[in-house]
Formats: C-alpha cells, structure tokens, sequence
C-alpha cells in the first residue's frame, strides 16, 4: 500500500500499545511413570499457564525497545499477539492504530515480523527471488522496491550471497537476507524474536549493528526479544523485562543496571583456610585459604570489606569481579520467582519502573 | 471483481514463474521430477487398468468406460497438483508444522494464498496432459459420443470433483488445527484414500456402501459417478449434476471447518514449529 494510503494512524506516536493484556494457555499434564500416564490416560487433567498476566505497554514511533527475560516468560507470545497470530483472552491491543486479527491484512502489509528460528526465504529459490516474491505478493511499486534493495543490499552486506540459494547460506548470511527481506516493504514496526539465536559472535555484531542502523536511517520502530542482555543493551536505551508474564520492569538500561545493584565478588586468599565473616558480603565459596564473597558494591564499600578482611586474617591476595549483566539478570530471574512485580500502565505516555 | 481477478493472475504468473526456475536448475533433477511424478500416478490407476483391459470391462462397464472413469480421476489429480503443491493439498502438514504463520503474516486474504501459493504449472503438467489424452482417446470410444454439451458436462464435473477433493482434504486436515502432531500427516492417509479408491468402479459394491461412498466419504464423487454419467450410453442427464451440486456443499463444509479451526489456532497459537517441507 502506498504511503499516501494509509490511514492517519501512521501519524500516530503511539505504535504499539497493550493494556491489561492476558493470555493463558490450557496445557495437558504429562507424566514419564507408566502408571500415572495411564491413569492421565483415562481422566486426562490439565493445568493453565499464565503467558501473560495484565501486561500494559506503549512504545512511540522510533523507538528501539528490547524485550526481555527468561525462557517462558511471555516474549515470543506478546510478539505473536502483536502480529495478529494469536489473540488475547483479555485487555486491548492495537498496532498502528490496528486491531491484528480483525485488520490483519492491513497490518501485516505495514509492519514486519522475524521469528529467529523461522525463514521467510525460498529454499531452493537465489535469494534475490525471494525478494522479487515480496515485491509481487506485498504489491510493492517496482521503484520502490528498487530503492530498498539497493538500500538493505549495503545495510546488510547482502551482495556477496543475493544471487546464492538460501540453503547454502551461513546462519548468519541466513538472518541478514531474512533481515533484509523484512525491510522491503519499509515497515513502520519491525518485530523481531530472538534475532540473534545460534549466531556466532561476528554474525551477531553484524546483525546487531544493523538493526540500530535500520532505526537510526529509517525511524523505524523496533521491538525485539532475546534472553541474551548483552545483545539488547548494545541495541535499544530501553528495555522491558518481563518475567511469569507480568511485566517486572520498564525504563532505560542505566536505571535498570541501578535497579539491579552493582552486584561484584570478593575474592581473598588468605594464610589461614579459615574465612573471615565479613559483614556485607556473604561468602559464597571457600576452598583452602582462597574464599569467595558475594556483596553488593553500592552498598558496601570495597575499601571497607578489605578493610575487615585485613583486621581479620593475614591477606595474602584481594581481587574483585564485575558481575556480567547476564549472570546479574540470570540472578534477578531467580529471585523473581517468589516476588512478582506487575506494572501498571499509567493514562498517558510511557510506562515508568516503579 | 476484475481487480480480484488481476490480483489473483499476478500472485499465479509470479508463483509459476518461481516454479519454471526451479525446473530449470537443471535437466537431470527436471527429467527425475517429472518422470517419477507420472511414474506415481500411471502406477496409481495401473490395477483397474489392467484389469478392464484383460476382462474387457469391469462389471457391466466396458473397457473404453473403465478407461474413462481413470482418465478422469488422473485429469482430476492432475489439475490439483498442478494448483496446490508445496503442501497447500496436504494442509495437515502446513498446520501441524506451525507453518500457517507464514501465510498468516502475509497482506493477503487467506483463501488468495491458498489458491495461488502452490501454483506449479511447470514441474506438474505431465500427469494431466497424459490424462487428457489418455480421456480424449477413450471418450472418442464412449457409446453417446462427444457433443458440446458432454463437453460442457465434462467440464463442470472436473471442477467440482477437484473442489471435492480440496474440500474433503480440507475438512480432514484441519483436525491438525486440534491435534497438531498426531494429525500432521492425515491429509496425506486421505489423500492416498481418494486416490486408491477413487479410481475404483464402484458400480460394484453394494448400495449401502455406494451411499457412503458418495456422501460422508465422497471419493465416488472424485471419478466414479461423473464417470457414470458422462460415459454412459444415453450421454449426459441431470446424474451429471449430481457432482456440480455437491461441491458447494462440501466447500462450504470446508470453509467451516477450517474457520472453525483457525479461530482455534488464533486462541491456542502453534505449539511447535517445523521448518521441513517449508518453501522447498
């Protein structure tokens, strides 16, 4: 569709926006024991996951806004709701302005969705005919498309391998041509699940670097997933963690680094094998004379638990470690596990962490 | 009406222009593909086929009949694989393989993809220009003779069988819409049903069964019944719209069930995706 035909939605600020949203899932329980699966067999019992629980979301025109949180959490669901394959039990959603089953059409016509572990390409088909196909099934005008061709074609490096099969590609030639197809129709919303699944640490940087330049030349929004933090923090100044299908937090990466602490270890060796008790820290291993303390540094001063380590034992060496972002999530996932922290959406603009 | 019409040209032109290039990758894979495509379907009729030919006839059909009735079936499987490969006629595998998503995520109405996606005019045709020939030749030999009106009834009859079939792989295949790992491969059991059964003279069997065999389970409608009224002495009566009535019925039949099955896939989504047979 051109662009003069679209509806004055596109001039919207608000691209995505979910409120209250809900999806459960009727899930069989299985079982391994023969006795309990015949007796499952029988009188089959099911149990209900919550994919997501009330989840609230707004995210304006341009934005970059990863998505976040473990395996389960919600992810994949929310993306597959905003394009119109699944739908909610409850709460309102509207992409562009658009309602995703009932305006399907339309909708997919104007944004972009790349499911990591899915292609779009044509197998056995150059890569080059995939894109051809876009342009005839999405009726893209042919300058158009050529302008966009040659503009994903330098974005992606796409040149060495635009006339190769798709099933001689590489994993990551693979999600660049994958990239590079969902681009054609210049989408307003580009979604993207777990982009950057089995890519190598290049193929990774690549496609990384190519969403952030996708957003910084078009001004297209962005929403993408991915349990790997490093990958998102490199990509989007926001992030919305969800985790059991509520959202846990929304905002910048800095103020979720300082919502997270400044988790670090302390390692010490030490003459005696006995660990000294430091208090702030909490040892977390102790083998010989080299023990390991867990501490927050926002907390607790370095200087001091060295400090009291000195007073306490004969030092023999002091080194401390940053905690990666991944390990810090990988943490926080598990003390989420008790305490759920849902966010509600306030009347207007975005939503802000508690 | 002509706008969906132009539509529907270019999503065909644009999908067979696809197929030619996979064809011509190069002659040795084209001459295998093609070769063991008619292989498959002459070896699907070959039984009843031999049999009319060594007993003149198959009960009170004679040969030139028999032969007719399988041109017909073989035009009819022809026609189809020539419109909905790429799995679109075993659609169970589409389903139970999470592949739907990708013809979801595309800015056309379902049915326009359904239509168009698997369009296959180069790699398929050998079947069904067999089949014509093989049906041209025997009809030539029928009793009633070929008059514009037989054409017409002809005609009408290979429409509605190819809607019967789709409409009946259809209403099957979207149990997978419910159980998508056991019902995967269910469009291809029914598929193989109306192939071997469809191209039997069921003439034969008891009345009963004939019923059931032109209703709840209607391979008799695939061959058999056109067959009967087109190559029967008389020439074409009102038996031969017996098939052309009953093809709406079972795409509507189709239409609902697959609706029904869709609303369901939007409530539960695929719980498992298989890239196999995807676009390849």
């Amino acid at each position: 569709m051109p662009r003069s035909d679209r509806s004055d939605t596109s001039a919207s600020d608000t691209v995505v926006e979910l409120a209250e949203v809900t999806k459960t899932y009727r899930r069989r329980r299985r079982s391994e024991h023969i006795g309990q699966a015949l007796a499952r067999f029988v009188r089959p019992t099911f149990e209900t996951v919550t994919a997501l629980d009330g989840v609230s979301l707004r995210i304006g025109r341009g934005e970059v806004v990863a998505y976040a949180g473990p395996n389960g959490a919600g992810k994949s669901t929310t993306i597959k709701i905003l394009s119109g394959l699944l739908a909610p039990d409850q709460g309102r959603v509207r992409v562009l302005g658009l309602h995703p089953l009932r305006q399907r059409i339309e909708l997919v016509s104007r944004i972009s969705v790349v499911f990591g572990q899915r292609t779009e390409l044509w197998w056995d088909h150059p890569v080059a005919a995939s894109f051809d196909w876009k342009r005839v099934v999405w009726g893209i005008e042919r300058s158009d498309y050529d302008r966009m061709v040659s503009f994903v074609k330098d974005l992606l490096g796409l040149d060495d391998f635009f006339h190769s099969m798709a099933r001689e590609l590489s994993l990551g030639q693979r999600m660049r041509a994958d990239l590079g197809l969902a681009l054609i129709n210049e989408p307003e919303l580009m979604l993207l699940d777990e982009p950057t699944l089995g890519l190598d640490v290049l193929a990774k940087r690549r496609v990384l670097q190519s969403i952030v330049d996708m957003n910084r030349e078009r001004g297209m929004t962005v929403l993408v997933t991915s349990h790997d933090m490093p990958d998102l923090e490199t990509l989007a100044p926001r992030v919305v963690v969800i985790n059991h299908g509520a959202l846990a937090f929304d905002g910048a990466f800095s103020q979720f680094r300082t919502k997270l602490g400044d988790p670090r270890r302390l390692i010490l060796v030490t003459a005696d094998e006995q660990p000294p008790a430091l208090t702030g820290a909490t040892l977390v291993r102790s083998d010989g004379g080299r023990h390991q303390y867990a501490f927050d540094a926002n907390d607790v001063p370095i200087a001091g638990l060295i400090d009291q380590a000195g007073a306490l034992a004969t030092l023999l060496d002091v080194e401390t470690q940053r905690a990666s972002i991944d390990d810090v999530v990988a943490d926080v996932y598990d003390r989420w596990l008790g305490e759920r922290v849902t966010q509600a959406a306030p009347p207007s603009g975005r939503i802000r962490p508690r | 009406m002509a706008g969906r019409a132009r539509e529907l040209t270019r999503l065909w032109s644009k999908y067979a222009g696809m197929n030619l290039l996979t064809l011509i990758r190069s002659r040795r894979s084209a001459a295998i593909e093609i070769g063991t495509d008619v292989v498959l379907n002459v070896a699907v009729v070959s039984t009843s086929l031999l049999l009319a030919q060594r007993f003149n006839g198959i009960g009170q059909w004679d040969k030139y009949q028999i032969f007719f009735m399988l041109g017909y079936a073989m035009t009819v499987n022809g026609a189809l694989n020539i419109f909905f490969g790429y799995n679109l006629r075993m659609i169970s595998r589409r389903i139970g393989r999470g592949q739907l998503d990708h013809m979801l995520l595309q800015p056309q109405p379902f049915w326009r993809t359904f239509i168009t996606e698997g369009f296959m005019p180069f790699s398929e045709p050998s079947v069904l220009v067999i089949a014509g020939a093989f049906m041209g030749w025997s009809a030539a030999r029928l009793p009633a003779g070929v008059t514009a009106l037989w054409v017409i009834a002809l005609v009408a009859n290979l429409i509605a069988s190819g809607g019967i079939v789709m409409a009946f792989q259809v209403i099957w295949g979207a149990i997978a819409f419910w159980a998508p790992m056991s019902a995967e491969e269910i469009s291809s059991s029914t598929n193989r049903m109306v192939l071997q059964l469809g191209t039997l003279p069921l003439n034969v069997v008891a009345t009963g069964l004939q019923a059931t065999l032109v209703t709840v389970v209607p391979v008799g409608l695939t061959a058999w019944l056109p067959a009967r009224e087109l190559a029967g002495p008389g020439g074409p009566g009102l038996g031969a719209l017996a098939t052309p009535l009953a093809a709406p019925v079972f795409l509507i039949l189709a239409v609902l069930t697959f609706r029904r099955g869709l609303a369901h896939y939007a409530e539960i989504g695929s719980q498992r995706y298989l890239s196999f047979g995807h676009r390849r």
